[in-house]
């Protein structure tokens, strides 16, 4: 692996070391999206990734039911989920219409459409573009 | 019966890049490139310093990482999606 991945376990504070958190996962789940070459599509079912929402240089604010970033408080708008959103639930909740998992309609719409307005650079796009590879 | 081992491809054979949150890996015997999520750039991680089996792979894993849910059927289950996409082979 070369300086690029971020695998080293993290970090030294006070002067004691913290180990990073790591999770398995789910049997059903997958941590591998594969693209081969001449053919563009994706092998594997589901990407067990982060899509964080919103991202962390707006972390304060609320989501508007169009999915906008807007100040927190603001009137018809919805806190942020209290967790980033996984790749999976994001994947059945666009692929069937149901609810994210915890949250209700119009929260699950809201939280939605500020996934689908993500771009490029910002932080859980490739998330939701491998989902959405996945979807084809 | 010995355990089955487990290897990742040499390093030279990988082209790596952190990509917002995920690893993209370029697999240049394949010409295959991955999209890999957590705990997978991991285990190739710890796969790359040498050959092991499942058992010493988990040990290894909780030393170095805290692992919420260490169990031996949960790695089964990402080393199975490693091999499937040739990233690890079994021996």
């Amino acid at each position: 692996m070369d300086d690029n991945t971020p695998t080293s376990a993290d970090g030294e504070a006070n002067g004691t070391t913290r180990r990073r958190a790591l999770m398995l996962g789910a049997v059903g789940a997958a941590s591998v999206v594969s693209i081969r070459p001449a053919l563009a599509q994706a092998a594997g079912s589901v990407l067990m990734c982060d899509i964080p929402v919103p991202d962390a240089g707006r972390a304060r604010g609320y989501i508007s039911k169009d999915g906008e970033v807007v100040a927190a408080g603001t009137a018809g708008s919805f806190a942020p989920p209290t967790r980033p959103l996984k790749g999976e639930e994001v994947r059945r909740a666009l692929a069937s219409g149901s609810n994210l998992p915890g949250y209700d309609y119009e929260r699950s719409r809201a939280y939605l459409q500020y996934v689908q307005r993500l771009q490029r650079g910002t932080a859980g796009f490739t998330c939701f573009a491998s989902v959405q590879m996945l979807r084809k | 019966m010995s355990a089955t081992r487990y290897r990742a491809p040499p390093a030279d054979a990988l082209l790596i890049r952190e990509l917002d949150g995920l690893v993209a890996l370029y697999h240049r015997p394949s010409g295959a490139t991955h999209l890999l999520a957590s705990p997978a750039p991991e285990l190739l991680d710890l796969l790359a310093e040498g050959t092991m089996t499942r058992d010493e792979l988990l040990a290894r894993l909780v030393d170095r990482y805290e692992v919420a849910d260490a169990a031996g059927d949960l790695l089964d289950a990402r080393l199975s999606e490693l091999i499937a996409v040739g990233l690890v082979s079994a021996t």
